[in-house]
């Protein structure tokens, strides 16, 4: 083509470049992490785009990522540490400003008594914290278990599920083999954590000829351009799962070898009712797991190479025990007609035509339409391939998923259905992210409280593997302030972050005296309940002392929870600080790449604000965290930059794992290196070390990759990752519920049933719990709620462009449903759950399942907040769906109250809500409920009336009178 | 030349990417500010050149979602020049580019009404009619690294859905998009000849299925049918590993 | 599509201006008023360079950027408005030359084509634009000059009944271009009622299924929304032509055909009000009857 850049142009110079810098840093507007560009004019921002280079965006930015410059000029930044004002109340909004000594004096004084006392009474949560590698650390060293980020109300879910079973999962974990998959299932996702990547990859399927196959009750984001969809009813997707994985095994369409060679389908149960052996599985004196060798008829070691071990059948153990293999017990249990597609048609609202083609298509896929890719590897039984074998069907899940009270064993169904694929980790399906996969599940145990003044012995959050983990002291009564890993959650591995302040207000399992939060807006839109919990925020005890003695937040904006807050500690923006995005936390990396990456300041600070990161190392050293300080006392770092380059893990692992040795030339593995934060920089603010192809694909049992993976510390061992299937570990725990388990056991009923009917060892599908325990005649409708693709996951939606687009959510429900209601377009209605109502506005559409509503989350505001007018569309008619959803399971007789979350996970269960719509009254018009106007903050400017941003005098490209009078029209 | 965009509707997720980063570029580009009204009020707007509405085509459960970003088509024969009275709006002869000089415009409107796609929106702070530049400021700034001389929308384009080139070249990416996926223009019969055009989403075709190896006997019970089947992989077992070891 | 004042009253009066003069140059060249003084003249010549004048200072409040008006006159070869303003600034020159000459019959004709010309400029303003279907036909600019030669004729009655210059054939041209103007009015309702032009199908380029607006992408309004987006009961509507035809035809018809008496001054004032008044409610509709195509892609099904 005529490359127009080639044109002699004759045009003005737009841009004096000659006052331009081009700064690399990494993008935060929300979690995805992309790399970015930002052109500099006079400590202004010219421009954000992507980096071209970068692993995680390759270039491309999305709205949030393009809105960077509005979250730099909000009126909502804060400019100076705030005390609330004493004499007046809590959510008052009356605050003070007060000098950073000051303000870090107060806190140090009352964290210091707190650790010399009992450190449990300080609970530190974060919300979308890309530094949880940080924030745990310093929880850890500070002594309190009491620490979480938001994943436990996010998609622990997904993690949970998918590290104990496959040993990697979605997002950072691993994501669909875009190149590769000739087959996409995407279940329950509307945008994603993985923002730019999925749009990328889905662009490469659809030129690729893929199919794209949508599961969601809602035709919007990435369904519009599905191929097929889906329009499932909320919460059944683990049936959906099972009866696709009825018509597999129905059908002789499962991946044989894969099953034998990479899973514990071999292995063999114990079927031994009473005992406790039950369900365990079967395994030799020296604790060695057998399966049966075809060859010789006998008991070998699964890890017996020269075996041929049996993938069915059943047998009897040397102790008379009756034994089946996994796979029997799998088979047997799914291949029941209760999970025929004719009898799940009508409890996922999919007739069983489709559910039954999906299945096959997927079969197809993965066994006609194998792909290889002639790269020689070695498995981990030392047996030699000459290719890699693919089975291109991939899949990604997520909220959808995870939000459900049933999310754990759903996510878990969904693996199943990969696993019978061979769709893990081989080309053309799911791919795990380095340092994933990881074994089942990751040796790294939760913390338990060790008393003051002492580190904790790991981080808060861990990964239990039997009742003997849980977080519980003798009497089995929870001992951090979230109940995570108690009877009631026992696999709560990313905390129950939407339990704190209901638990610590009641004082069950005990009271705190400071809570800290950082990014975290659990005041609004980040808590179920959230009227309730601003009461219980204000709630004081017989003392007049508020029950949350102390509250402090860290956070860039007069969020909401500004506003209940007695110390307010400003952060920076993203573009003003360093910041890592850690290996040792959850990496950018990419399937074929180990990647981290940092961000580096670019404009100048010019409020008194300071990086939270930098005051956490500040406030751990005047603690005397043992980490932080030398034997004397004083500071081992010079501040946060110091720490990072310095610190380490282990011997020559750190933080950040690209440019380490003293000259910089060591990645994952070496000295720390003076140089580092400008050896990132030079680089574009990131890592990557490419894989070599024979560690591309099979990681789980790849033994090359799996040498190395241990010798640089992602894993502990070098030995095969074995997928299960079939989790003894959550058998355990039924065990421990059926009062057979050979350890901690539940002393309450309630922990007792809960244990034995949920943690089931093969996956199955339950009523979410909420609906199973409201009156399904009278709350018809399922309610979710997702976040716009520009505003996912972002913490600025007060961002003046972005809310251009969006500044009120409606209710959306399907057309013909509303019609048969007579629910207007645009009318108000009242929507009601068991646990309260609102009035929105409703708007009818056709791509939505007839039996649910759906809304746009987070776009309700208070009113005052963010920076926002009082009457601004956010508070007026905008509306939260959290107002109806309980943090409490409904009450049910002779049992203690329940988190509303899932019972293995602790995950809140966001989705189960159920509710009725009534039309509203003729004038009964806004937003219900209300909230008073917030105050605007000390030292906070007005937000304008006009915005005329630019960082400099256009260059407008004149036109000649002559040329006006002389050409033509066109 | 003749240089334009091409949208493919197969791809576009309708995540406003395009239309922020087009917003960013632009309020210190050649027109800019682009000014917006009312930023933390109650009734939030401003000046966008290139806006994504979304639209639902058939009805449940046949229903499709379609995302569709609008911005100047620089028509061929673009009314929207013709009818201005002052001669501010003009469509460059070297590569077909619609403009608005600044410094000419009266802010009548008129242009504003004689364009079907809703491409000029008034700056009402300055009086002045805006629109897309296709980035004249970029794609000819040879400061720019030669890959950036791109509009910005489609750099920014997650799912690349935005092609930015010359349609006067046969044998550009953009001709090439619109021969081989059937490109179209937005309204025609307005009869504006629009040069932007937007690729249908892609048919596909219908994917095969694995055969179906179920026994069809209604007769027997589902735990009979298992035995069975259980019965049958038993059997195979042994031959199933004399296959292993083969790949 | 938005109603401004503005341009109603700049049209209206405008029009009402235009119309006034073309009949006072008429009347010179045919000789309807014989008796008419050169005060007299000049006094209605001056009462229409007034209506003209208010009408075109009107326009201008339309402008957002007023101090780049007189680059207007540019782009005559292509632009109606262009045109428009051209002539209306050529007009004065001439029509006080005409007036100080006392109605020289050349310059009567140059006058009276001159008044035909901006009326039918004015009016191609809209009908060219093919994006409302409601302006782009030839009933626009027929409606444009009959209505201002309707104002105008009712004003030139009026006055000339004043002044005592009246001919029974004023009265007659009075009445038969009213009747013709509201003829050719209730023509364009019918017209305009027929379904035409692009859909919401076209406009997206699926036209095998339905087509419906699921979310516009922003919350608020914007320049679009309002400038295009104007909505109104269609009952508003049929009262609004209700109006339109009773009073700014069928009552002025009443009071000039003598149905009511014999027309006296009562009479062509109250008819020349009314014509005024119903081709105000008429320029109102005008703007709210019409469906700019941009609105196709804001959710509605066609215009």
């Amino acid at each position: 083509m005529n490359n127009p850049s080639d044109a002699t142009t004759g045009l003005p110079a737009f841009e004096n470049h000659s006052k331009q810098v081009v700064k690399t840093t990494t993008c935060y507007m929300c979690a995805c992490r992309c790399g970015i560009k930002v052109t500099l004019e006079d400590n202004q921002v010219r421009f954000i785009q992507g980096n071209r280079d970068h692993p995680v965006n390759k270039g491309v930015l999305c709205a949030k990522g393009n809105a960077g410059i509005m979250k730099q000029q909000s009126p909502a930044k804060l400019t100076q540490p705030l005390l609330r004002k004493p004499g007046t109340e809590r959510g008052a909004g009356e605050f003070e400003p007060i000098s950073w000594d000051a303000a870090l004096q107060m806190l140090g004084k009352r964290l210091k008594h707190i650790r010399e006392t009992d450190p449990q009474q300080l609970a530190f949560f974060t919300g979308r914290d890309q530094m949880q590698a940080l924030t745990g650390f310093w929880a850890s060293q500070f002594g309190t278990v009491n620490w979480a980020a938001h994943g436990g109300f996010c998609s622990v879910n997904m993690a949970a599920g998918g590290l104990y079973s496959v040993g990697q999962s979605f997002w950072e974990f691993g994501e669909p083999d875009w190149d590769n998959a000739k087959y996409f299932m995407m279940w329950g996702v509307a945008e994603d954590h993985a923002s730019n990547p999925i749009k990328i990859g889905l662009e490469k399927l659809k030129r690729n000829g893929a199919k794209f196959v949508a599961v969601n009750p809602v035709r919007t984001g990435y369904q519009a351009i599905a191929d097929e969809w889906v329009g499932i009813k909320p919460g059944t997707d683990g049936l959906l799962a099972l009866s696709f994985v009825h018509v597999l095994l129905k059908n002789d369409q499962f991946d044989w070898d894969f099953l034998t060679r990479y899973t514990n389908g071999t292995q063999l149960v114990i079927d031994a009712p009473g005992t406790s052996k039950d369900g365990m599985l079967y395994r030799d004196a020296d604790d060695e797991l057998l399966a049966v060798d075809l060859d010789t008829d006998s008991f070998k070691p699964w890890s017996d190479v020269s075996a041929k071990p049996a993938l069915f059948g059943e047998y009897t153990g040397a102790n008379g025990e009756k034994l089946k293999t996994v796979m029997t017990e799998l088979a047997e249990k799914y291949l029941d007609e209760q999970y025929a597609p004719e009898n799940v048609a009508a409890e996922t609202g999919i007739s069983a035509e489709t559910i039954e083609r999906l299945a096959l298509e997927m079969a197809h896929v993965a066994f006609q339409e194998s792909i290889v890719i002639d790269t020689p590897w070695t498995d981990w039984a030392g047996r030699k391939h000459d290719q890699f074998i693919g089975r291109p069907v991939a899949m990604h899940a997520m909220r959808g998923i995870s939000a459900h009270s049933n999310g754990f064993q759903t996510c878990r169904a969904i693996h199943l259905v990969q696993v019978l694929l061979g769709a893990i980790d081989s080309p053309g399906s799911h791919l795990a992210k380095p340092p994933f996969p990881r074994h089942i599940a990751p040796p790294v145990k939760p913390a338990k409280p060790q008393g003051p003044n002492t580190p904790l012995k790991s981080p808060p959050l861990g990964f239990p593997m039997a009742p003997e983990d849980l977080v519980i002291d003798d009497d089995g009564e929870p001992l951090r302030i979230d109940k995570a890993y108690s009877w009631e959650a026992p696999i709560a591995n990313h905390g129950m972050m939407h339990m704190v302040i209901s638990n610590a207000v009641k004082g069950d399992p005990y009271t705190i005296d400071t809570l800290m939060l950082f990014m975290a807006n659990m005041s609004w839109n980040s808590s179920m309940n959230t009227a309730e919990v601003q009461e219980m925020l204000r709630t004081k005890g017989e003392d007049g002392e508020y029950k949350i003695p102390f509250i402090v937040t860290s956070d860039a904006f007069h969020s909401e929870m500004v506003n209940y807050s007695d110390l307010v500690l400003p952060d920076t923006t993203y573009l003003e600080r360093f910041d890592t995005i850690s290996i040792l936390d959850r990496p950018i990396s990419e399937p074929h790449a180990v990647c981290d990456s940092i961000r580096q300041p670019i404009i100048e600070i010019d409020r008194d604000v300071r990086p939270w990161q930098e005051v956490l190392i500040e406030l751990g050293t005047e603690l005397g965290f043992p980490a932080l300080t030398k034997e004397d006392g004083s500071a081992k770092f010079k501040g946060y930059e110091d720490f990072i380059v310095n610190w380490e893990k282990s011997p020559g692992i750190g933080f950040l794992a690209g440019f380490r040795g003293t000259q910089g030339e060591k990645s994952l593995v070496g000295e720390p290196n003076p140089n580092q934060w400008q050896d990132y920089i030079d680089n574009g603010c990131f890592f990557q070390q490419d894989l070599p192809p024979e560690h591309r694909y099979y990681r789980f049992a790849n033994k090359s990759y799996l040498e190395w993976a241990a010798s640089v510390g992602f894993n502990a061992h070098d030995g095969p990752i074995v997928m299960e299937l079939y989790s003894e570990v959550v058998q355990k725990f039924r065990l421990a519920g059926q009062g057979l388990y050979d350890g901690p056991q539940p002393k309450h009923e309630t922990d007792k049933q809960r244990l034995i009917k949920y943690f089931d060892p093969l996956p199955f599908w339950y009523q979410p719990i909420e609906e199973s325990r409201v009156d399904n005649e009278e709350y018809t409708f399922h309610a979710v709620n997702q976040r716009p693709m520009f505003m996912y996951h972002s913490w600025d939606s007060q961002n003046s462009w972005l809310r251009q687009i969006m500044a009120q959510n409606y209710l959306y429900m399907n057309r013909a449903k509303g019609v048969s209601m007579g629910i207007e377009d645009m009318s108000w209605v009242w929507l009601e759950s068991h646990n309260g109502k609102v009035r929105c506005q409703v708007k009818l559409m056709e791509g939505c399942n007839p039996d649910t509503v759906w809304t746009w989350n987070a776009i309700g505001k208070q009113s005052g907040a963010w920076g926002l007018d009082k009457d601004a569309p956010e508070s007026t008619r905008g509306f939260l769906m959290n107002h109806l959803i309980s943090e409490l399971l409904p009450a049910q007789d002779g049992e203690r109250s329940l988190t509303n979350s899932d019972p293995v996970t602790g995950q809140a269960a966001w989705y189960d809500l159920k509710v009725k719509i009534t039309p509203a009254k003729l004038g009964e018009t806004g937003v219900y409920p209300t909230f008073d106007t917030i105050k605007p903050l000390p030292g906070m400017s007005d937000s304008p009336d006009t915005l005329r941003y630019a960082t400099h005098e256009p260059v407008n490209l004149v036109r000649s009178i002559k040329d006006t009078l002389t050409k033509g029209g066109l | 030349m003749k240089l334009g965009l091409v949208i493919d509707l197969d791809t576009c997720v309708g995540c406003h990417a395009c239309a922020v980063a087009c917003k960013q570029w632009n309020t210190s580009g050649t027109t800019g500010p682009l000014s917006d009204y009312e930023p933390y009020g109650k009734e939030p707007s401003g000046v966008w050149f290139n806006r994504i509405r979304h639209y639902e085509v058939d009805e449940y459960p046949h229903n499709k979602t379609i995302n569709t970003p609008m911005s100047c088509m620089h028509c061929d024969d673009a009314a929207c020049v013709t009818v201005c009275p002052t001669g501010a709006s003009y469509k460059r002869e070297e590569d077909g580019i619609v403009l608005v000089d600044q410094s000419k415009c009266m802010g009548c409107n008129l242009c504003a009404w004689a364009c079907p796609y809703g491409a000029r929106e008034l700056d009402q702070e300055q009086g002045v009619m805006k629109k897309c530049t296709l980035c004249v400021d970029r794609i000819y700034d040879v400061n720019l690294p030669k890959e950036d001389r791109q509009p910005a929308c489609v750099l920014t384009c997650p799912t690349s859905a935005r092609f930015f080139g010359d349609f006067d070249d046969p044998n550009s990416e953009v001709s090439t998009l619109v021969r081989e996926r059937g490109g179209y223009a937005m309204m025609p019969e307005v009869g504006y000849n629009p040069v932007n055009k937007y690729l249908p989403p892609r048919e596909r075709p219908t994917a095969p299925q694995a055969t179906k190896t179920a026994e069809t006997n209604g007769s027997a019970d589902a735990s009979t049918k298992t035995q069975s089947l259980l019965g049958k992989w038993l059997q195979k077992q042994k031959s199933a590993f004399d296959s292993l070891g083969e790949r | 599509m938005h109603p401004a004042p503005s341009v109603i009253i700049f049209t209206v009066t405008a029009g009402a201006g235009y119309g006034l003069l073309f009949w006072l140059a008429l009347s010179r060249l045919a000789g309807l008023t014989p008796t008419i003084s050169n005060g007299q003249f000049i006094a209605v010549g001056i009462i229409g360079l007034i209506l003209v004048t208010v009408g075109l200072l009107s326009s201008t409040l339309h402008l957002a950027n007023p101090k780049n008006a007189w680059r207007s006159f540019m782009r005559f070869r292509t632009s109606w408005l262009s045109r428009e303003a051209v002539f209306a600034v050529l007009f004065y020159p001439l029509a006080l030359l005409w007036l100080l000459l006392s109605g020289n019959a050349f310059l009567s004709l140059l006058v009276a084509a001159l008044c035909i010309v901006i009326l039918v400029c004015t009016a191609m303003i809209y009908a060219s634009l093919k994006t409302i279907r409601q302006w782009n036909n030839a009933l626009t600019p027929v409606n444009f000059v009959l209505l201002g030669l309707s104002a105008g004729a009712a004003l030139f009655t009026l006055i000339t009944l004043i002044q005592g210059v009246y001919t029974p054939r004023v009265l007659a041209l009075t009445i038969a271009v009213i009747a013709a103007a509201a003829f050719s009015k209730l023509l364009y309702f019918s017209w305009i009622g027929q379904p035409a032009g692009p859909t919401i199908n076209t406009a997206l380029g699926f036209t095998r299924a339905t087509v419906q607006l699921l979310d516009v992408g922003h919350s608020s309004d914007t320049f679009l929304t309002k400038e295009f987006g104007y909505e109104v009961a269609r009952a508003k509507i049929i009262w609004a032509r209700v109006i339109a035809i009773v009073v700014g035809f069928v009552l002025p018809l009443v009071f000039l055909t003598g149905l009511l008496g014999t027309p006296g001054i009562a009479h062509a004032a109250l008819a020349s009000l009314m014509v005024l008044a119903g081709v105000f409610v008429e320029r109102w509709l005008f703007f709210a009857e019409a469906r700019h195509v941009v609105t196709l892609y804001h959710g509605q099904q066609r215009t």
